[in-house]
């Protein structure tokens, strides 16, 4: 009896089972709310849970929180660890897309310039004191959009038109020029203008910013397309894995496909970057972990990124908001923490052959 | 089934890097035949059965069970043609049954999620091609031979009407490559399948397929039975090799001579 | 290239920051500097240095991205060294600069100007020596440029860096203090160039050409700032000003120090903010300095052991702290000011918003030394005496 059903599961197909996403779902729970509970400031984690419970609709207690330490965790943590949420998903499911549609797993979402041209837009905001409108139409996050959609769009065109049109090769290397020209610009502004050498680069690092909710609302549109799109594209990313010509004789249009899951994916990542700056890593750490424990199928990869990146990104903020207390880490610092070793770890077993 | 129209391919013509590969080729082929490809290194048998499988852009007609399959959207077209390349693509940490269910692609709804008949089919298939137990290995830990079974699988399940073999046994050694042809054989006389293959190896060319097609340079210089075109002076001019050619009835064995191709005597240093 | 633990910031929009670059490492260049203020340039040489319509692309590409990564590894470094610095020397021009004032004036200073020249001036790289009274100063410190104007000095001023925006009429020029270039420098021919901090191969063309140049680094004490002014008095030969504004600044501060009651036992809590993203300042660092002096209580110190003087506080330490003060010093910069910051999501339920205790400051009176910093006082003065005046009411 054993041994059959151990036989089924071996031959059964990669799926999404409702077990995975259960679990995946409870490890985002975990982390959400372990950030609730925790930070720099302590405030009793029993009392939290109570007041958690107080805004439950129809639950009315006294959980004990002063107005300050209400204001804490409503107000500035809560925020920051959905704004987190929404961020490290997007992140890590544009990485898987695009490590399907360029099928290699080390391409990130900023690839084809995103960070370049938010960079760009961004110190161009930041520069020119345009940085601080009304909520939700403040320049900085337009201008970084603006900038990321800019640089895409030429690596796009320019890719594009080398070359044969289908050539993964040459989108890339139009990417790589494309992000060099963005950050010469960049950089040559960012120096003239000493007075906002600070701001620039804090932004560059990456920061889960908390005005509130307006970051969170700001990028919520984009998430929900963005993600919409990535997700219907995962089954098609597994059949792109075998290459165009192959695909096409299976019966999907991977040029379509291509351009789509890349528009979606570049507007995921050009809209993070847009309210968090340049956090880096989350876009290859966490795809790569998802297939070390899942396998390679973009079915249960991409959606998995997704739980898992939010979770990831939720948790290092912690770290970032408590390893030096009062003070904080930018975010980017301690992604990248965790990101240069895991890389090692992934380049190591790829010379093994594993990968 | 299939119906029983032939396959009818009108003036296929190829372009690459402004030469000509494929040559105003027009070729017929019964429904529930074998057509054998055969033709020196670079002669086009290879962007031939790319084009007829649409997944080259091509010139020309591919008329086919009532459709031309140069006009046909790729998802249609995959359930009716289904082509083993030459040099796959191998994804790694792809799982052999995860791989081989990719031929169900174009039968499957959005999510691209096969469903229980779909992974019976594919089993039943690994067992017809001797890949018991190998559903949850990894497609790039397989020897050339199982790598090449598992191929076919892949198109077999895709469950076409015209399945192309694009050299199906080069990797293959003599057992297996038996093994396979003739499943598709077997394959072929059940469900109707009309095979096109290209072949390097002229003997199995001739003894599986039903008729013959010879490609020189991108055009088809002789087409017919295996035995008219395989002849000792054609495969000297053609192939520059010295053959002798043995006929078992319409079966053609070809045995290489040795010999007169290098001058001087065998005692040369250079013969192994 | 991963920042260690923490970004330290440039100490102001100044932009001077002085050790930022070579932490712990003192100048110890003893070699006197001779300057003859007439034979400074030669005018063909100045010609050949400036090329035609500006300065070429390729310079360009590599002094920027090379000036950003040096200044990204700078940024890192922090420099709270550069207290270290200041102060010890700083000990030694007292003893210097004032026993020149008392040979100065047992000379006759008034009538005679030149005959105070030459002097020796005892800074961080080693003494200057200036034979004549400078009459072509550029300033690449906006600090330095108000004490220069505050002293009487302005007419001697040619020009001022790009930053240096107090007072209006200073002249300034396209230089950038921040990443000076040499030719621009040398194209002015100034016979002494103030500033609190200077690249290393700037320092080295200067000096190669036989430019004085005189560093003052950010002063994080008002004793350095008094020092300052008073070298800057000798080196322009306006020490009668300098006295003079020195003394100004002494008396108002005690004037406001002594209308400032400040209760016993009482300690008043207080947020400095340098930018929206809650970067503040330690008591470490000049500014902190200040604060202290009224003796209130830095809530950014508990974040001390993170680095230069220079944290960025989280958002949820500061509401805990609920501080009786917040005094915003990026009103020009980011544009923050009582509205924003009561928008800001929690921030409402703060004693200093609902009392209104949010100080709006100008981000340059308070991050510069200069004399100026007796605005920074009073505003600071005003802050606490209204909140002093609240509690013996209430």
């Amino acid at each position: 009896m054993d041994s059959n059903k151990k036989k089924e599961q071996q031959e059964a197909p990669a799926e999404l089972t409702s077990g995975l996403v259960a679990g995946a779902s409870l490890i985002l729970l975990a982390s959400i709310l372990a950030s609730l509970l925790f930070g720099p400031v302590s405030i009793r984690p029993d009392r939290i849970f109570l007041e958690i419970l107080n805004r439950l609709p129809g639950i009315s207690l006294d959980s004990g929180l002063s107005t300050i330490q209400e204001a804490i965790v409503w107000d500035v943590r809560l925020p920051r660890i959905i704004l987190g949420l929404i961020v490290g998903g997007l992140l890590a499911v544009a990485g898987a897309s695009y490590q399907g549609v360029f099928r290699n797993p080390l391409a990130d979402p900023y690839l084809l310039g995103v960070a370049a041209g938010a960079g760009l837009g961004a110190t161009i905001a930041i520069v020119s004191g345009a940085t601080n409108g009304e909520g939700m139409f403040d320049a900085l996050p337009i201008a970084a959009f603006l900038g990321s959609a800019i640089a895409v769009a030429i690596t796009l065109a320019v890719g594009g038109a080398v070359g044969r049109s289908t050539s993964t090769a040459s989108l890339l290397l139009a990417g790589v020029a494309v992000a060099s020209l963005f950050t010469a610009i960049q950089t040559y502004i960012q120096q003239r203008e000493s007075a906002t050498l600070r701001q620039v680069y804090s932004w560059i690092l990456g920061r889960l910013s908390t005005s509130g909710w307006d970051e969170v609302l700001m990028i919520l549109p984009y998430a929900g397309i963005s993600l919409i799109v990535m997700f219907s594209m995962k089954g098609a990313l597994d059949v792109l894995a075998v290459g165009e010509e192959e695909a096409l004789s299976l019966g999907i249009r991977p040029r379509r496909v291509r351009w789509i899951v890349i528009g979606a994916a570049s507007l995921a990542a050009a809209s993070a970057v847009a309210v968090s700056g340049l956090i880096a890593f989350v876009g290859i750490i966490v795809p790569h972990a998802v297939r070390l424990v899942v396998g390679a199928s973009n079915r249960l990869v991409v959606p998995l990124s997704f739980f898992i990146g939010a979770s990831f990104l939720i948790l290092t903020d912690l770290l970032a908001r408590t390893l030096q207390s009062p003070a904080e880490l930018p975010i980017g610092v301690v992604t990248a923490f965790f990101g240069a070793p895991f890389f090692l770890f992934v380049l190591r077993r790829r010379s093994d052959g594993i990968i | 089934m299939a119906s029983y129209e032939p396959l009818n391919i009108q003036g296929l013509e190829v372009e690459l890097g402004g030469k000509k590969v494929v040559n105003n080729v027009s070729l017929s082929v019964n429904s529930g035949d074998w057509l054998s490809i055969i033709g020196p290194n670079g002669s086009g048998k290879s962007s031939l059965l790319r084009a007829i499988a649409g997944i080259i852009s091509a010139q020309g007609k591919v008329h086919f069970q009532g459709a031309d399959l140069m006009q046909t959207e790729p998802r249609t077209r995959a359930q009716i043609v289904s082509i083993v390349p030459q040099i796959p693509v191998v994804p790694p940490r792809v799982r052999v049954i995860d791989y081989i269910l990719l031929g169900r692609t174009p039968y499957l709804g959005r999510g691209f999620q096969p469903t229980q008949e779909d992974t019976s089919l594919a089993l039943s298939v690994m067992e017809d091609l001797d890949l018991h137990d190998m559903a949850d290995r990894f497609v790039t830990e397989m020897s050339g031979g199982e790598r090449q079974r598992v191929i076919i699988a892949r198109s077999l399940v895709q469950q076409p009407n015209l399945l192309l073999l694009d050299e199906p046994t080069a990797a293959l050694d003599m057992g297996h490559q038996q093994e396979v042809l003739e499943l598709v054989d077997r394959q072929r006389k059940r469900l109707g399948l009309t095979v096109l293959s290209a072949f390097h190896d002229l003997t199995l060319a001739s003894q599986y397929g039903t008729s013959m097609a010879l490609l020189v340079n991108g055009k088809v210089t002789k087409s017919g039975f295996a035995h008219e075109i395989l002849t000792e002076t054609t495969l000297k001019n053609i192939y520059g090799a010295n053959v002798s050619v043995h006929n078992e009835g319409d079966r053609v064995s070809i045995v290489p001579k040795r010999g007169n191709r290098l001058k001087g005597n065998s005692n040369s240093n250079d013969i192994g | 290239m991963v920042p260690k633990s923490g970004l330290i910031p440039a100490l102001s929009r100044n932009g001077n920051n002085a050790e930022a670059f070579e932490p712990g490492r003192v100048h110890l260049k003893t070699n006197i500097l001779e300057v003859r203020t007439s034979s400074l340039l030669d005018t063909q040489s100045a010609s050949r240095l400036l090329p035609e319509g500006g300065y070429p692309m390729k310079i360009f590409k590599v002094l920027l991205p090379l000036t950003a990564i040096v200044l990204a590894l700078g940024l890192m470094s922090g420099c709270s060294s550069s207290s270290t610095q200041v102060v010890a020397t700083g000990q030694a021009t007292t003893t210097d600069s004032s026993q020149q004032m008392e040979s100065m004036n047992e000379v006759d200073v008034t009538e005679q100007l030149n005959a105070a020249f030459p002097v020796t001036l005892q800074t961080p790289t080693g003494d200057l020596v200036l034979v004549d009274q400078p009459t072509r100063i550029l300033s690449l410190s906006p600090t330095a440029t108000e004490m220069l104007f505050a002293i009487g000095a302005g007419d001697q001023v040619i020009a001022v860096d790009d930053q240096s925006n107090y007072p209006p009429e200073a002249p300034t020029s396209d230089i950038s203090g921040f990443s000076p270039n040499l030719e621009a420098i040398l194209a002015l021919e100034p016979d002494l160039v103030v500033h609190s901090y200077l690249p290393e191969d700037i320092e080295q063309g200067l000096s190669n050409v036989g430019i004085p140049s005189l560093t003052q680094y950010a002063a994080t004490s008002l004793d350095d700032t008094y020092l300052q002014i008073t070298q800057l008095g000798t080196a322009t030969g306006a020490s009668a000003g300098a006295e003079s504004t020195v003394q100004e600044m002494q008396q108002k501060i005690d004037e406001l120090m002594d209308s400032v009651d400040v209760p016993d036992g009482s300690s008043l809590t207080f947020y400095h903010e340098l930018d929206p993203t809650y970067f503040s300042v330690t008591s470490s660092t000049f500014i902190g300095q200040v604060y202290a002096l009224f003796g209130l209580t830095n809530i950014a110190d508990e974040a001390e052991g993170a680095g230069s003087g220079y944290p960025q506080l989280s958002e949820e330490y500061i509401l805990s702290q609920n501080p009786d003060l917040i005094f915003l010093a990026d009103t020009k910069c980011c544009a923050q000011n009582i509205e924003t910051v009561t928008e800001r999501n929690g921030w409402n339920v703060l004693s200093a918003v609902i009392e209104g205790k949010v100080i709006e400051l100008d981000d340059d009176i308070a991050s510069r030394w200069g004399p100026r910093v007796v605005d920074f006082l009073e505003a600071i003065a005003s802050a606490v005496e209204q909140m002093t005046a609240v509690e013996t009411i209430g």
